[in-house]
This record gives structure tokens, sequence and C-alpha cells, in this order.
């Protein structure tokens, strides 16, 4: 294999241990008030976390109810209408208010800043804006699918949305175009600050991949997410002065809301996932002490999936009656943004190769990713062919492929995310031997629920059923079973991460010994990230020769064994373990 | 650090002006990006009805007034030159002539409103509103032509959306407008921070030019049409 | 029904075998490929897992030829998969000219055809929210094997999904427009229709059935013979039930009511049995002899009976009486409808009515 390599120079010493900021950002000052009108990136990052956790509890408990109730061919615990709600609420809450700003609001606003070495995003005031605009939203939609509900689907489809359904659409669609304001905000926010406000030395060359992949991200949000708004109004007008815009019965035409909310939605999944990926990229490199195998492919095909993404937007619509030729267009456009996610895989499994592998929970969740992923990038091979799509598609395959990507690529990928930087976010360790273990649970848990999916979508059955036939029962029980584990496995987290906030060992400023930015501050980060003006002299991860950004030496990585920590005393949770690796 | 920091004009969190400046005009520009996708779906939208609906697109143009769109217009594009001199006159100090500028702007993007109103109300008397209300002449002539008057709704439907949305962003503006009034009264616009005049001008002047592409798309578009009569 | 699912769902039609083919092409190819990476993930995982302290490892940046590699080799393999898809999708895109055509429309939650001789089929749906009438009525899509069948489709409101998985085939139904699909189904038996499109409350209960059949029971069916749509009345528009038409406006239901006290025979399930006649005599009940006993009632007067009827000589044409045949040769047991007011007799109708509650009367 012809590789570039270069020959390792002496690591320089590590930096000594920052003392610990006092005050940092968490204990500045503790009023409410102090949160509720803080600028800081940081805290505003806290804000979504709490607030999307919230949103991420009420949609699981909806993908709960719906599971146990297909336990039965006729419905096991609700009636039909119940059930339409049920879904509908799932997907509204988990697409709309978990899994767009779960990455970009969180990690895009906490680490954005401290990445490229700024004191703040560019418009601190908009990011808090931006946060108050997507509480507003979520109220607004969580009123809609509690007081009543909405049984339109996420899709939200006219004539059915905008004349048949007789549930609360116009709330929750205005829940959904307010909170889209707030994804532009985050998205423009992050944009001009890794375009104004690097540090110096942080050139293009040498962001690290997550910056790469919100900067993709962000330019769907930007782009996409405007069109989603004027959709929505569109259909608010519709639905509310009853005058056809969609409608064909009063002159309108349905397909139009297809195109321009496929023209938003697809690019969504992409602004779902890209994160994820740059997490991913994170977080592989610092567990396997490698430079990331091909920095400018994995950054260049986050670019390419923003830009291809925004022009295949009818792959969701090959059997909705568009026309022979714009079939072809858009699956032959489909092949290629497969290309781009299918680079990032391969160079993901090239990053390992010669590694110094160690598996901590965020490298157990990454590796899921990686796994995960691939299934549903494969699969959506599978829908992206018009041939096999005319039969899979709005089969419970798609619901599968869709999971596979969203929950285990994008879950997982926020997961990692979660354990990779709550050292950093909370200053506290959490449990080494449950976070394994949940990731492990989790990652099974996940199989079980969506394998059976996949089987019975391939046989034919259409999604959103509350009634089918009964011999898809067994597959049905499968993929129930399957989800309490999952769903166990989604309740561990909660418990040892919130316990760690209380008895969780004092986490050192790097204690995965990576190379970014935001390591080279105490953790937690003082309220301007950094107290010196940080000048960048490498790329991000520079593991062979063991340097960080600053061109100072690393900490010894965790997993080393003079490097375990020792278990807590006053922590039930913290079990002597064995490094697997 | 840039030796020019002005502590009142430079936020903490950037670490200097021309850094400041930058970073608005910039955000500012991807803002503009949103805001013409926004109005792309829908001139989008227009636009393949109107190549599907031609006469009904017509025919309901035809029943708007022209005359208040005209007058609009220019009220508009005489509100982005007091604009442009008002970034002008930020530039060099001139606080009087900022004023002044920025006061002339507002009266005339509220004149637009005022005028629009008008023009609503008009509108509304002459049953020229799609949905249950439609009806009056825009119908009968509608009938007359044997034009199906769903496509006609159609085309309201587009003239008050986009008007409308229009009309809230030049709310927006003229909000902005006042704000920056305020501020200029309060001398709180040295040279150094011209650009945030120029960062809300950037918008005023987007939302003006896209009421020079609904003008004749809306107003314009059934103008040749014959009386039936 | 409730046993395990097959490996590979059951394919009837030339369609599903083209999906199956590529189906399977693109899961093995994707398969092979998952194992190399995986293989290759789980290798190094093992292989290079962090023994003792962390070792330096090698700076390895990336290699271009290896990125050139595997960006055109997957772009090769997905354009395979690409161009499989458009011969399938072709394929399954455009009906060909001689293909039957059946009309079938869509609207919340049942789905209704017609096919080209006017018959009317409700072919799945929600009972619930149906009229009686429609509930006795719910059958199933029959088609012909081996014969190609254009379905144009329609919908009343909302967007519909019509979707039969063992045809591997699916398409949209929209309110204003026309959207076509069509089959050339290879084998019998009975398969399921989804509404694959979400489309309220009872869009899970939109269900139906397709049944295919072999063109001489299609023949059968289409002609009204046999009640292979599954419902008990005749198909709506089909010659039975348009002699179920006349058999009402006739009057005919008057005497030959579904009550066996009546004053004549009740026809349920009469015809091709062999009955005796006045004088000894048996007769096969077939399409002359119901003919001949409609226009000529008392020449052969079934065992029991008085010779009542009169003669409707004159008064029913040829397409009548082929419809009246139709319609008795379709009569199940318990579907003869009851009597209504509906249809009084019409003008110039036989004046020789029976008398009301005297002896029964007579005639097949």
């Amino acid at each position: 294999m012809s590789t570039h390599t270069a020959a390792s120079p002496v690591a320089a010493p590590p930096p000594p241990e920052p003392a610990p900021a006092e005050p940092n950002y968490l204990n500045v000052s503790y009023s409410i008030w102090s949160w509720l009108t803080t600028t800081d990136h940081k805290r505003i990052g806290i804000l979504y976390l709490v607030s999307i956790s919230v949103f991420f509890v009420v949609g699981g408990l909806a993908a709960g109810l719906v599971r146990l109730n297909l336990l039965t061919p006729t419905g096991a615990i609700m009636t039909e209408d119940a059930y339409n709600r049920t879904f509908t609420a799932h997907g509204v809450l988990m697409l709309f208010f978990f899994l767009i700003p779960a990455v970009p609001g969180v990690f895009g606003n906490f680490l954005i800043p401290m990445m490229i070495g700024a004191k703040d995003l560019a418009f601190p005031k908009l990011n808090l804006a931006s946060w108050y605009v997507f509480m507003l939203g979520a109220m607004l939609a969580v009123w809609a699918v509690l007081a009543g509900g909405i049984d339109t689907g996420w899709t939200l489809y006219p004539p059915y949305s905008s004349r048949a359904s007789t549930s609360n659409v116009i709330p929750g669609v205005m829940g959904v175009f307010i909170a889209g304001f707030s994804s532009i905000m985050t998205g423009l926010n992050i944009m001009v600050t890794i375009h104004k406000m690097r540090a110096p030395g942080m050139t293009w060359g040498r962001l690290p991949l997550f910056c790469w992949a919100m900067y993709a991200t962000s330019l769907i949000q930007l782009l996409g997410t405007p069109v989603l708004a004027i959709t929505l109004v569109l259909l608010m007008v519709e639905r509310a002065a009853g005058v056809g815009i969609f409608d064909p019965a009063i002159g309108g035409d349905p397909l139009l809301f297809q195109h321009l909310f496929w023209f938003y939605s697809h690019p969504a999944v992409y602004i779902m996932i890209v994160p994820g990926m740059g997490v991913i990229s994170e977080c592989l490199t610092c567990f396997s002490r490698k430079n990331v195998f091909g920095y400018k492919a994995i950054a260049w095909s986050s670019m390419g999936i923003a830009v291809v993404g925004f022009l295949l937007w009818a792959h969701h619509m090959f059997v909705a009656g568009i026309s022979f030729y714009s079939a072809l267009l858009f699956s032959f456009l489909s092949m290629l943004v497969a290309v781009p996610s299918a680079i990032k895989v391969f160079n993901w499994t090239g990053t390992l190769y010669r590694g110094s592998i160690s598996f901590q929970a965020p490298m157990l969740f990454s590796l899921g990713f990686v796994v995960l992923f691939t299934i549903g990038g494969l699969t959506g091979l599978l829908l992206a062919t018009i041939g096999t799509d005319i039969h899979l598609h709005d089969t419970y395959f798609v619901v599968a492929h869709f999971h596979f990507v969203m929950v285990g690529g994008m879950v997982l990928g926020y997961f990692a995310a979660l354990h990779f930087w709550w050292p950093k976010m909370t200053g506290r360790m959490y449990s080494d031997w449950w976070s394994r273990i949940a990731s492990v649970v989790i990652i099974v848990g996940f199989f079980f629920t969506f394998i059976p999916q996949f089987i019975m979508g391939y046989h034919g059955l259409p999604r959103r059923y509350p009634n089918y036939p009964a011999e898809f029962q067994y597959l049905h029980v499968m993929s129930t079973a399957g989800s309490s584990i999952l769903g166990i496995g989604y309740l561990i987290p909660a418990v040892y991460l919130t316990l760690s906030l209380f008895y969780g060992k004092k986490a050192t400023g790097n204690p995965w010994s990576a190379t970014g930015l935001e390591w080279q501050t105490p953790s937690p980060p003082t309220t301007f990230n950094f107290d010196y003006n940080p000048i960048v002299v490498c790329g991000p991860y520079e593991y062979a020769i063991g340097v960080d950004q600053l061109g100072r030496g690393l900490p010894k990585p965790p997993g080393t064994e003079d490097g375990t920590t020792p278990p807590s005393p006053d922590s039930p949770l913290n079990k002597e373990t064995k490094v697997v690796g | 650090m840039s030796a020019s920091t002005h502590s009142s004009v430079l936020k903490h969190h950037f670490d200097n002006l021309e850094q400041q400046h930058s970073a608005e005009r910039l955000g500012m520009w991807m803002f503009l990006a949103t805001e013409v996708l926004f109005f792309a779906g829908l001139f989008g939208a227009y636009t393949i009805y109107r190549i599907w609906f031609p006469e009904a697109f017509e025919v309901g143009s035809s029943f708007l007034n022209w005359k208040f769109a005209t007058f609009n217009t220019f009220l508009l594009v005489t509100s982005s030159l007091t604009m442009t001199l008002a970034i002008r006159a930020a530039r060099l100090g001139n606080q009087k002539a900022l004023l002044w500028n920025l006061i002339i702007t507002a009266i005339l993007g509220t004149a637009f409103m005022v005028v629009k109103g008008f023009e609503y109300a008009e509108d509304f008397h002459e049953s020229i509103v799609p949905g249950s209300l439609f009806g009056g002449h825009i119908k009968q002539d509608s009938i007359d032509r044997g034009i199906d008057t769903g496509k006609v709704q159609l085309f309201l439907v587009f003239y008050y959306v986009m008007t409308g949305i229009h009309g809230i962003h030049l709310i927006i503006g003229i909000g902005c407008v006042l704000w920056l009034v305020q501020q200029a009264y309060t001398a709180q616009i040295p040279p150094e921070n011209y650009s945030t005049v120029e960062v809300v001008s950037l918008y005023w002047h987007l939302v003006d030019a896209i009421w020079l592409f609904i003008m004749p798309l809306l107003y314009l578009a059934g103008a040749g049409l014959k009386s039936v009569h | 029904m409730n046993s395990i699912l097959p490996f590979i769902p059951v394919r009837a039609s030339i369609q599903a075998d083209k999906f199956e083919a590529l189906f399977w092409y693109i899961t093995i190819v994707c398969t092979l490929a998952g194992i190399l990476v995986y293989g290759a993930m789980l290798y190094f995982c093992v292989r290079y897992r962090r023994v003792g302290p962390a070792e330096l490892t090698p700076r390895i940046l990336g290699s271009e030829k290896l990125e050139i590699t595997w960006t055109i080799i997957p772009m090769i393999i997905f354009l395979t998969f690409f161009a499989g898809g458009v011969y399938v999708f072709n394929y399954a895109a455009h009906a060909p000219r001689d293909a039957m055509e059946v009309f079938v429309i869509g609207k919340q939650w049942m789905w209704k055809a017609q096919y080209p001789n006017g018959q009317r089929v409700i072919i799945g749906g929600n009972p619930v929210n149906m009229s009686d009438e429609e509930r006795s009525s719910i059958g199933r899509l029959v088609l012909p094997v081996g014969r190609p069948v254009k379905l144009t489709l329609t919908s009343e409101d909302v967007i519909h999904d019509f979707g039969v998985p063992a045809f591997r085939s699916k398409i949209d139904v929209l309110p204003g427009r026309y959207s076509t699909a069509w089959y050339h189904p290879t084998r019998t038996g009975e398969y399921h229709i989804f509404c694959d499109q979400y489309c309220g409350t009872w869009h899970s209960l939109m269900v139906g059935k397709v049944a295919v059949v072999e063109q001489n029971e299609f023949d059968d069916w289409l002609a009204g013979f046999t009640p292979l749509q599954g419902s008990k009345n005749a198909v709506d528009g089909s010659l039975a039930s348009e002699g179920r038409q006349l058999f009402l406006k006739l009057q005919c239901i008057k005497c030959h009511s579904g009550d066996v006290q009546g004053q004549a025979p009740v026809l349920e399930g009469l015809y091709g049995s062999r009955i005796p006649l006045d004088g000894g005599a048996f007769q096969d009940v077939d399409d002359s002899y119901i003919q001949e006993s409609i226009l000529q009632p008392r020449a052969k007067v079934a065992r029991g009976w008085k010779p009542i009827m009169p003669s409707y000589e004159g008064q029913v044409t040829p397409e009548d009486l082929n419809a009246l045949v139709a319609y008795i040769r379709s009569l199940q047991p318990n579907t003869t409808p009851n009597w209504t007011d509906r249809f009084p007799a019409p003008n110039g109708a036989p004046t020789e009515r029976p008398q009301p509650k005297t002896s029964p009367e007579k005639k097949p």
C-alpha cells in the first residue's frame, strides 16, 4: 500500500495540567436567570442538551407505545386514531426537535468556537435567540401532539393534511415552522464563526473534521430550511383559508407540496447524519491514536454530500407520479451521493489500520455507528434503485433503512459525542464499565429491533399500519422485544451520566489525550474558553507524532496500564474493570 | 489585538473591528441567501402554476390595481436611495444626515404599507379574495371567459401570500431602521461602526429587490388582457 | 396463514421475477462489500488493539491511489445497480398496448375496480365505514393469469397507493389525475392489496385481495356466472347484475322470492341441477330451459307448481334474456333480494297477475 508517511519527530513533553478553572463557565453564576440570559455558547449548548433530552424521552415513549401496539395484528393497546397520532408524535418530535438540533445545537454550539480557538460564536445573542425560538416552536408542537395530537405523519402530505385530517395540524406545523428559524440561526452562526473567527494558524486544512461536517450541515440548514418554511406557510394558508394550493379539488397540485417538502427534507437527513460523521472522525482517530486516513477525502465528501444532497429530493417520489425521465435522473443522482458516504466508511476503516486501539465507550459507539450506518447506507441503495424501490417504497424496509441511518447512525454518533465530550462539558468522568455495557446493549437491542423490519418490508408490509396480516406477527413481536432491549440501553446512560455529575471523578483537561484545541483548556472551561490566544501550528490529528494542535505533547491516553484511572471510592458504579483492548 | 479597539463598539469575542464587521456582513449575506431561498419556493410555485394556467392568472392579475403598485414601487426605490445615503453619512460621521436619511427611509417604508393597506381594503371591497368571499366582478368575468374560478383564486392566493410575506419583511425592516434611528439619535453609530447601517441596508435592499420581482409577476401579468365585454 | 413467512415472498408476475433478480444482485454485492469492510474493521480492532502503554503509531495520512480506487469502484458498482433499476423500471412503467384495462378508484377507505365491460367490484377497504350494500359486495380484484393487465388509477379524496407485493408493484393514487400500473400475472392464487400511502384513520384497513385465475374462470366471472369476486351479490355492472335489475323491474321477484312458501320456486342454486317436471319427465336446467320458461312458461312446468306464470314473450329482448339467465345462473343460496317497491311494473308489463295467497303457482 502506498501511503504518505512522514518521519515521526520525537514527541514534545505534555504541557502541565491546566489548573482547574475557578470560576468555570458552569459555576460562574448559579441563578436560573443567569442561564436564561446567557450568551455563552457553552451554556446555550447545555440548554439545548437539556431540552432535546426531554424531547428524546417523549419521542422515545411514543416509539415504545407504537411498538407495544404492534404486538398483535389488530393493535394491542390503541385505537387506529391513537396509533396514527402516536407515530406522528414520534416522527415529528424525533426529527424536528431531537435529530436536527441534536449535534448542531448541543455540540456545534459547544465545540465549534473551542475547536477553532475562538471565545464565542460570531453572534452570541442570535445564538441565545435560536434557543428561545426553538423552545417556542417545540412547545407549540408538543402542545399540539399532547392536546389531541396530529395524525398526518411527519410528512404532512396534502390533501390529507390540508383537508381531510381533523387533528391539530396547524399548531404542529406552526411549531415546526418556528423551530426551522432556530435551525437557520444556528447554521448561520456556525458558518460565519468558522469563516471569520479561526485562531491564527487554524487554516482550512487544519480544521478538525467535526468542523468540516458542521460547516456542510450549516450550509444545508441555511439553504434548505427556508424552502420548508415557505412550504409550511402555504400548507397552513391552504388549511386555514380553505383555498387550493396543493388540493386538486380546488385548483392545486399535491405533487408540488411533495417536491417542495422533500427539497428540504431530503437534505434534512444530511443535517441529521453529517454531524454524526464528524463526531466519528474525531473519536476514531483519538481512540486508535492515529492520524485520520484521508483528511481531505473525508472533508470534501462532507461538502459533496451537502451539495449533491440538494439534487436528489425526488427519489422519495419514484412511485408518486413523477415522470419516467425525472425518476431516472433522480435515481442516478442518488447513486452519486452514495459515493461520498462510501468514501468516508473506507477512510474510517483505514484509520484503524496499524493503530493502537482502545475501546472506551465513545469508541464503541463510533464503531457501532460505522457498522450500522454502513448497513443503512447499503440498504439505501436498494431504495435509490428505481426497479427495487417500486416494491420497497413505503414499506417497513424504508422504516428500517431510515432508522439504521438515523438511530444506528445519528443517535449512536450523538451518544459517542456525549461520551467523548462529557468530561469537557461537565468536568466529570462517568463509569467506564457501565458506559461500555450501555453501548453494547444499545447496539444489540437496535439490531433486534430493526433487522425484522427489513424482512417485513421485503415481504411488502406497508408502514404506518396498526393492523397487519397475521403472518407478520412473529416479526413484529421480535422487533418489539428488541426495542425493549434498546429502551433499557438508553436508560443506562441516563443513570450513570446523572450519577457522574455528583459522584464522578474529576476530569482532567484532556482525559482522552486528544489533540483538538477544545482539550487544551481546563475541564470544564472558563467562560471565554482560552486564557491565552491559541496559535495553531499543525493539523488536527497528529497522534503519531504525539502533539496537539498547539504543538505540545499529549498526556498518557486512558487504557494504558499506567494510565488507567483507579475507580473512585465514593461511586458505587465505578467498578474495577479490565481494559478490553 | 488591534490597536483600533473601541470598547463601546468592539464586542468582547472579536479580536478587532475588521473581523467584527466582516463577520456581520457575512452573516447578513448568508441570511439573505436563506431569504432568497424562502422566496424562491414561492416564486417557483407561482411559476409552475402560471405556466399551467396562464389564462386564469391573466384574469386574476387584470383585477389588481397597478396604480397602487406603481406608486409603491416608486416609494420603495426611493427608500433604497435614502438608505444608501445613510451609509455614506454614517461613514463620513455626518450624524445629522444619517439621522434624516434613516427617518426618510422609515417614512417611505411606512407609506408603502399604508398604500398597501388601502389596496387590500379595495380588494376586499370588490371581493377579490380567494375562498368563500370570492365573488363580484372577478368571478363574473372568469365565468364569462370560461375560466375555472378555482384557478383564478389560486392566483389570488399567491397575490396575498407574496405581498403579505413581503409586507411582513418590510415591517421588520422598518423596525430595524427605527432602531437605527434611535441609535443614531443617541449618537451610538460612530464612523467605525457604520457597518451596522450597512448590514441593515443589505436587508432593506433585498426586501426592495423582491418587490421588483413581485410587482411585474402579480400586477403586470394580465396587463395585455382584453376586456371580454 | 399464521405461519413463518417464506424466505422469498411469492412471485406472481413477470415483474416480480425481474425484481427478485435485481434485489438479490444488489443484496449480494452489498453483503460482500459489507463483509469486506466489517472484516477489515474486525481484523484491525483485534490485531491493533492496545495492549500495553500507548505505542506510537505510524503517521499514515492517506493514499491517493486508494482514495481513487474506492471512489471509482463503488461508483461503477452503483451504476450497475442503476442500470438494473432502469431496466426493471422501464419494464414496469410501460404497459403493452394489448393489455386489458381495469380502472381502480381509491377513496377513504375503499378500493373499487371497474372492468372494461362495466362491471364494478369493491376490491377492499374497511367494512366499518361502508354502507350495508357496499359491505355485502366486498370482493376481489380478479385477473386472468398469463395476460397483461393495465390498471388506471385515481382517487376521490386524498393520496392513496395501490401496492401488490406479490407483483412487486406499487403506484401512488392521486386525486385529480390518473396514474397507471400494469401486471403480467404468472401464477394463480390470492394475494394482498395494500394501501401504501398514509391516508388517515383506517389506512391500515384499506387492504384488499387480488385473485389471479385461469382465463376460462376469468371469462366465466366476467359474465357474472361465478361469484368469484367473493361477495354475495352479483358483480355490479356485470351481465348478472343487469339481470338482477331486470328481475326486480319485471316483478319476477314478486313470486320468485327467497321464501320457500312463496308462489313460485326459489331460483337459488337452480342452474345446472336436474328437476322433475309435471308429467314425470326430468329436465336439466340450462340456458335454453330458462329462456324457454320465461318465454313459454307453461311448456315445461316444474312438478308441484301450478302453471300460472305469464309469458314474457315480447316483453323482453334477447339481451334481457341473456341477462336474466346470467343472473339466475349466478344466484347463490340466500342471495335472492327482497321484494321492493322501487320497481313498479312497467307500462305494458304482463297484466295477468298471480292471485294473491291462492294455491302455489308454477314455473321454474
